[in-house]
């Protein structure tokens, strides 16, 4: 299936093949496609009469895309009352998405937090597929231990790279680890820091202070790529919502490397 | 070719142009401006010379067209999706040069930046536009610092009036024959422009990042009231915002459109969970003149910002975005100085 | 010579019983408030020469210049007739000063000439009302105000007249920017919300104030070309039954109100007791006699309302009624 249409803003029908809950308020929704896409590139979800969403694609596979979405607003709630078999209507991909054969060699250290997960997912599987998987560092943070997405692949992830699994906060008892994803990048060791490289997927707030600890740590701004999230109403560099600068971050972004990022101010 | 009409005669004209295309011109609406009895030009729809204003700049541009405040794009039945029909006859717009010039920023976010929107296409494609010469400055504008104040074709006719009569220099030569049969007399025509304005601007070059940083942005994050008139006036203003909506008597059925947005009003840069990018009216408006005189450039290689001054003329707080244009010339200057 | 005055003749002509023996104020009429600078330079002229060089600034807009001996009354009425011809006060004969002070200044707030929420031209109405009641001994006090933030303080009058715009909107220019909604709910009654994208007027209690307009930065919502107005009626000040004036009509046309206020004369006329003291007999509480049916009977007669108009079926006033209980609550 793909886009039918010579208009980009005319979406093509997909259905949902299988629902994954995650959370209450977060369920992947596995839909059918077929088509070029990459983790880090999203669709634009529409439910007709009640809008459109920018959603990342957080899992690629033949036939179908995974689309994590999170219930808030007045789009994702309708996307919640449909069911698999059902039909949503896309547009996209759309952005550059992560080149992941960039992390194919050496040492990388993934940093995600909440849905941010989602684009990055991708990678992590890419990371845990290479030859020398030990190399590749995750940092996996939830709000809490029911906020937690992709159990399945946590544990998968767990077995074939060294994953590091922490929750802003957990009721007592709880015996992972409990703290801000920055409390745990000392603890990566990394040989070769100049030329390790490192992913950042997060809110604002996680992304600014996990590259500053490793630009502290050493990480060279080159090596370090962060994904944006912003407005974007169309996905095709005209709304204008989501320019920061010079830079459509629907087009040239959502994931940009650092040594860019750093200079889009908004 | 050159020729001179009468005002019933250039009504003339404008009817046998008429019958196979729409005439869109800035028309004085009286009593239609944000105060009692005080009017308002914007664009509409003309069919007789007297309806075209061609003394007073224009309020709101002729962008309205080619891009509409409110345009549904798709009809929603209940497994179809239809797009909206579209007017198909060829359009003139009258404008002056500086909205000539504008027309270049439309199209370089509609018809370039990686892809072709096809709403904005399809009514451009039928666009053709005639030049109203300018005899005069008006209040705010600085066009020439701008560079646009002449403009070098891409236009049927040029358009003066000057003593009552109407003074054409016809470049088409379809419409020549038509304008010939009203003449009263053929002459060497050239459309009036202006050589000096009072504003005057100086564009900076590259804006370091310590001027995003500037202290000059804090003034407006209380003077500005982020009504975003600025943007909805402006000829090269071009976001928007989806809207969908279902028909309330048919909750099955409704459309999906598109409505102007503004970068200073409120929920413009808002994401699903309550995140927003913008907060400061000072933020905004950074960054609403620094895309015009400087990040469209990097982008396009040309400046967005064609120096009409309608913002100046329709901001309530009398904020003038001239005058911040050389306050950051001024930062960048000094930011140099100082290393 | 003896000092032999009429005073019933000194208050009819604008001149004001003084409590200082031998003095009086002249009271100059300024209808709607607006003066040439000239007349106001006169004024002063007159205060100088005759009165005791102050100006009294009244709540009516007049002025009033006091400390006028009572001999120099004809003097002053022969030189403040360039401030009368200046003003298009209406006069019986010239170098005699005003014909009446009955009929009080008719007030106006500045209005559209230089309010932006001004939805008329008060000053232009004053003046014209000034025109078609002056002179007239009935004590009756009109006032006009640009809006419903009332900054003429109508609601004291015997008839107020409140500008009204009926906004039109056009949903094609509208892009669900929501600052109408905004505005209309912190500086307005709350009378707008957003359906579908597009901006619904609950047209019931919409007042026509026109902040929806005056905030529209795309001119989706402009002005109706026609002007309308709140009459309210019967609010006064004073001893027995201060009270704010209440609702009579809503969205009455300029033409309408001219005629009501017409027809409200002959009403005083007709009802006004006789034996009132100094004839002077307030038109609220000739109403409060008559009963509102007989008023509406009069006031309404020949007048044809534009189909937009509203009109009250019953009207109650409130405030105090000292002349029943001076109790504390």
């Amino acid at each position: 299936m793909g886009n039918m249409s010579s208009n980009p803003y005319v979406p093509f029908p997909s259905k949902i093949r299988e629902i994954i809950r995650h959370t209450e308020k977060e369920y992947t929704f596995r839909m059918s496609f077929t088509g070029d896409v990459k983790p880090g590139q999203f669709f634009e979800v529409s439910v007709p009469r009640y809008g459109e969403a920018p959603i990342s694609v957080s899992g690629i596979g033949e036939d179908f895309v995974d689309l994590t979405i999170r219930k808030v607003g007045r789009v994702t709630n309708e996307v919640f009352e449909k069911g698999e078999g059902r039909t949503l209507l896309l547009r996209g991909p759309y952005g550059n998405g992560f080149d992941t054969s960039l992390y194919e060699d050496g040492e990388v250290i993934v940093i995600a937090g909440g849905t941010g997960v989602s684009p990055v997912r991708g990678v992590i599987d890419a990371l845990a597929g290479t030859s020398a998987p030990k190399d590749k560092h995750v940092i996996v943070g939830f709000r809490s231990p029911s906020d937690m997405l992709f159990r399945d692949d946590l544990k998968r992830w767990d077995e074939a790279l060294d994953l590091i699994l922490t929750v802003d906060g957990a009721p007592e008892g709880y015996e992972g680890r409990i703290g801000l994803v920055t409390k745990y990048i000392p603890e990566v060791e990394i040989r070769d820091v100049a030329n390790a490289k490192a992913v950042v997927v997060g809110p604002p707030p996680m992304m600014r202070f996990s590259v500053k600890d490793l630009l502290a740590k050493g990480f060279r701004e080159e090596n370090i790529w962060i994904s944006q999230e912003r407005k974007m109403c169309c996905g095709l560099g005209k709304c204008g919502h989501c320019r920061i600068g010079e830079t459509y971050v629907c087009l040239d972004g959502p994931v940009f490397n650092y040594s860019e990022s750093k200079n889009m101010l908004d | 070719m050159g020729y001179v009409l009468s005002r019933d005669s250039f009504t003339r004209v404008l009817k046998k142009i008429g019958q196979s295309r729409r005439i869109y011109a800035p028309v004085n609406k009286v009593g239609e401006g944000r105060f009692t009895d005080v009017d308002v030009v914007r664009y509409d729809f003309v069919t007789e010379a007297p309806e075209i204003e061609l003394d007073k700049k224009s309020d709101y541009a002729f962008k309205e067209i080619l891009t509409p405040l409110s345009q549904t794009l798709f009809f929603f039945t209940e497994d179809e999706v239809k797009e909206a029909d579209m007017d198909e006859r060829e359009v003139i717009i009258f404008l002056r040069s500086c909205d000539l010039h504008a027309v270049k920023r439309l199209d370089a976010i509609y018809l370039e930046n990686k892809f072709v929107d096809p709403f904005y296409k399809r009514i451009r494609d039928k666009v053709r536009f005639a030049l109203i010469g300018c005899g005069r400055s008006y209040e705010d504008c600085f066009c020439v610092s701008m560079g646009t104040n002449r403009a070098d074709g891409g236009y049927l006719f040029s358009v003066d009036m000057i003593g009552g009569k109407y003074y054409f220099d016809v470049k088409d030569d379809e419409l020549a024959a038509i304008f010939a049969s009203e003449a009263e007399s053929e002459q060497a025509v050239e459309a009036r422009y202006v050589t000096e304005n009072e504003v005057k601007v100086t564009i900076p070059g590259n804006v370091p990042v310590s001027v995003y940083k500037d202290p000059l942005w804090e003034e407006y994050t209380v003077r500005c009231i982020n009504c975003g008139r600025c943007n909805f006036v402006c000829p090269t203003c071009t976001c928007f915002t989806m809207q969908d909506i279902f028909y309330t008597d048919n909750g099955r059925v409704g459309e999906r459109r598109r409505v102007g947005a503004s970068c200073m009003v409120d929920g413009y840069t808002n994401v699903a969970g309550g995140g927003q990018y913008r907060r400061t009216n000072g933020e905004r408006m950074r960054f609403k003149v620094l895309h015009k005189i400087h990040d469209f450039r990097k982008r396009f290689g040309f400046d967005m910002c064609v120096g009409c001054g309608r913002c100046d003329m329709v901001c309530p707080e009398y904020i003038s975005y001239a005058n911040i244009i050389n306050k950051v010339n001024d930062a960048v200057e000094g930011g140099a100085v100082n290393g | 010579m003896a000092r032999d005055i009429n005073t019933k003749k000194l208050k009819k002509n604008a001149f004001r019983y003084s409590k200082v023996r031998g003095e009086t104020a002249s009271r100059i009429r300024i209808p709607g408030g607006v003066i040439n600078a000239k007349s106001m330079a006169r004024i002063a002229e007159v205060a100088e020469k005759y009165g005791n060089g102050t100006i009294f600034v009244t709540n009516r807009q007049g002025v009033e210049l006091p400390g006028i001996a009572l001999e120099d009354m004809d003097a002053v009425n022969s030189m403040i007739q360039s401030i009368i011809d200046d003003s298009g006060v209406n006069q019986e004969e010239r170098d005699k000063g005003y014909p009446a002070s009955g009929t009080r200044n008719v007030v106006a707030c500045p209005g559209s000439r230089l309010c932006p929420f001004g939805c008329y031209d008060t000053t232009e109405l004053a003046r014209k009302m000034d025109k078609m009641i002056f002179p007239s001994h009935l004590h009756v006090k009109i006032a006009f105000t640009g809006c419903s933030n009332d900054c003429a303080k109508v609601r004291m009058d015997d008839f107020g007249f409140i500008g009204m715009t009926e906004p039109q909107y056009d949903p094609n220019r509208c892009v669900s920017c929501e600052q109408c909604i905004k505005y209309c709910s912190i500086r307005s009654v709350g009378a707008l919300s957003l359906v579908n994208g597009k901006v619904v007027r609950d047209t019931a209690k919409c007042i026509g104030c026109g902040v929806c307009v005056a905030y529209c930065p795309t001119r989706a919502w402009t002005r109706s070309k026609e002007h309308y107005f709140r009459v309210v009626i019967m609010g006064r000040t004073g001893k027995k039954n201060p009270r704010l004036a209440e609702d009579f009509i809503k969205w009455a046309d300029e033409e309408s109100i001219f005629k009501m206020v017409r027809n409200a004369y002959a009403y005083v006329e007709e009802y006004i007791d006789p034996n009132a003291l100094e004839g002077k007999e307030h038109i609220g509480y000739i109403v409060d006699r008559t009963g509102f049916d007989e008023f509406c009977k009069w006031v309404l007669k020949d007048v044809n309302l534009n189909e937009k108009a509203e009109v009250a079926s019953r009207v109650y006033w409130g405030g105090r009624h000292y002349d029943r209980s001076n109790d504390l609550m």
